[in-house]
């Protein structure tokens, strides 16, 4: 979501060379996997008919990047991990939350207003439960832009962590992007999106899906699903592990607490995810197909 | 302030150097004592172009110029939506503001609902300005067309009406026009007609936020008011003088 500092030139060939990958378009191969992303622009016209007959609603976010996508597949395994809008939006739509009134709404229930109103009680901030598809692809070749297979992945809960002291080690990045899916600005009243981040390293790769809403003076929410993947000894067995955590507060409860009550406050949720509560949290392990 | 000045001020904006902020203060006066004089329904006689949100992407403006022509040569109607989200919001609307001063009948800027945020989250400025949750002015700036409803709706967040097609055909009708044109709903294709032609979107802003993709346009009307859109694309990447896109790894956990 920032401005890019510098331009980064990716990795060197001795880096690629001294891990086993190889740079293919758009992505990395590496001990097996190919991980690829892609950043197109936001739906045009027709494929916008497209996701509202999909999805059976005229709703969406006002940026849908629908073309853009992360995508991780182990070629021995079959497993394919991956991350796009139209499935988060299904997401949304199924979880179906009820509408966040903003601070303004309070003035608006005493003004005048037409008699035949129809109120709307959609989602607008598309908070999603997603936590991106998976399926188990019998024909590693085959590319399709959502995964409708009747053979999900199998994640079983799980006690181990996500190692994050080996996560701060300072391997040499072999591939990096940060790919947006959606984004709204709630009419200006605060922030909404879903962003997936990917950095692989020689022992592993690690992904941040991220869905950040704000509600200016009203909430925030922060649902994070972070993956991460350890190469290991054996090529053909790699263990994944997905842990998703869910934070969430009023400003109202951040106020009671001390905490500063305007939004400017609260521009990068890095910053202050600390700050707001956990209100769901599950840690799973991919169970390797037979 | 003089013709002069104020033209070498509009020379020095147009290459995206800011003023001082003694030449800002008095341009800000100057364009207060114009404003005043205005309506608050202003008439604007053909031929005119009209443009859309610009959101701060100064040289995707410049764009803009180079396919409608330079101010005053053409006549201009600003929909409003000048800053914020491109990284040259002060530049943007001085350079409005300046030709507003210096053309004022060649012109007309409107406020659109990001000048009123950048101008109520400034504390130390008297907020008496600000746009009041009741009455036309906030309608005017909070109000969308809506495919989902006839007659009118209510906004999903408890403010801001929507209105669908039979509201449109009924304004239309009291009011003697032929459509509405407005901004502020970002469209792929640049500009976007909704209820059988009688309302358009018109977006300004190419390639939002420098990651969107699309496309602007502007609608020209000749004196006879035939409508023409003019569709652009941002300015190449090399001439905006932004980061390059690829991000820089970071290790994020």
């Amino acid at each position: 979501m920032t401005k890019a500092a510098e331009a980064w030139e990716g990795p060197t060939a001795a880096e690629l060379k001294a891990a086993g990958a190889e740079a293919i378009p758009g992505g990395v191969r590496v001990k097996g996997w190919v991980i690829r992303s892609h950043n197109g622009p936001i739906l045009n016209s027709a494929s916008l008919q497209l996701f509202e007959d999909k999805l059976q609603t005229t709703h969406l976010p006002e940026m849908v990047f629908g073309e853009s996508f992360l995508s991780l597949q182990h070629a021995q395994t079959g497993i394919r991990l991956y991350f796009n809008a139209l499935d988060a939006l299904k997401a949304w739509k199924h979880e179906a939350l009820p509408p966040v009134e903003v601070p303004a709404a309070a003035k608006w229930k005493f003004r005048s207003k037409p008699s035949d109103q129809v109120i709307l009680d959609y989602d607008y901030t598309f908070t999603t439960p997603y936590n991106g598809s998976d399926a188990l692809v019998q024909n590693p070749d085959s590319i399709q832009t959502s995964l409708d297979e009747p053979r999900n992945l199998c994640w079983e809960d799980s006690e181990d962590r996500i190692d994050l002291v080996a996560l701060s080690a300072k391997e040499p990045i072999l591939f990096y992007d940060e790919v947006i899916l959606y984004e709204d600005e709630l009419a200006d009243n605060g922030i909404s999106f879903l962003t997936v981040r990917v950095r692989v390293m020689p022992t592993g790769w690690f992904l941040l899906l991220r869905f950040w809403l704000r509600v200016d003076g009203v909430l925030m929410r922060l649902r994070d699903t972070r993956v991460y993947c350890s190469f290991g000894s054996d090529e053909a067995k790699p263990i994944v592990l997905r842990e998703c955590c869910w934070r969430e507060a009023t400003f109202a409860s951040l106020s009671a607490k001390g905490y500063p009550s305007d939004s400017a406050a609260y521009g990068d949720p890095n910053l202050i995810a600390h700050k707001l509560p956990v209100v769901m949290q599950k840690i799973q392990k991919l169970k390797l197909p037979n | 302030m003089g013709t002069s000045d104020l033209d070498r001020q509009i020379e020095q904006l147009k290459r995206c150097e800011p003023l001082t902020e003694a030449e800002v203060k008095a341009l800000c006066l100057k364009a207060m004592e114009i404003l005043v004089e205005e309506s608050n329904v202003q008439r604007v006689d053909a031929p005119v172009t009209i443009c859309g949100d610009i959101h701060g992407q100064f040289y995707d403006m410049k764009e803009l110029f180079k396919v409608g022509g330079d101010c005053p040569k053409t006549n201009y109607l600003f929909l409003g939506d000048f800053v914020d989200r491109g990284f040259y919001s002060v530049e943007t609307f001085l350079l409005l503001l300046a030709l507003k001063v210096r053309y004022p009948d060649r012109i007309t800027l409107i406020r659109g609902n990001h000048e009123s945020r950048q101008i109520t989250q400034i504390r130390v400025i008297d907020r008496k300005q600000e746009v009041p949750h009741d009455g036309a002015m906030c309608d005017l700036l909070w109000s969308d067309p809506e495919d989902a409803v006839d007659g009118w709706g209510l906004s999903p967040r408890g403010a801001g009406f929507l209105f669908g097609g039979n509201v449109v055909s009924s304004f239309n009708h009291t009011n003697n026009i032929d459509y509405i044109c407005r901004a502020h709903q970002l469209v792929m294709e640049g500009f976007k007609w909704m209820f059988n032609n009688k309302i358009v979107t018109v977006w300004s802003a190419p390639n939002y936020c420098y990651r969107c993709g699309n496309v602007a346009a502007i609608l020209e009307l000749d004196e006879n008011l035939n409508k023409q859109f003019r569709v652009f694309e941002a300015a190449p990447h090399e001439s905006r003088g932004v980061p390059a896109k690829r991000p820089a790894p970071d290790y994020f956990l």
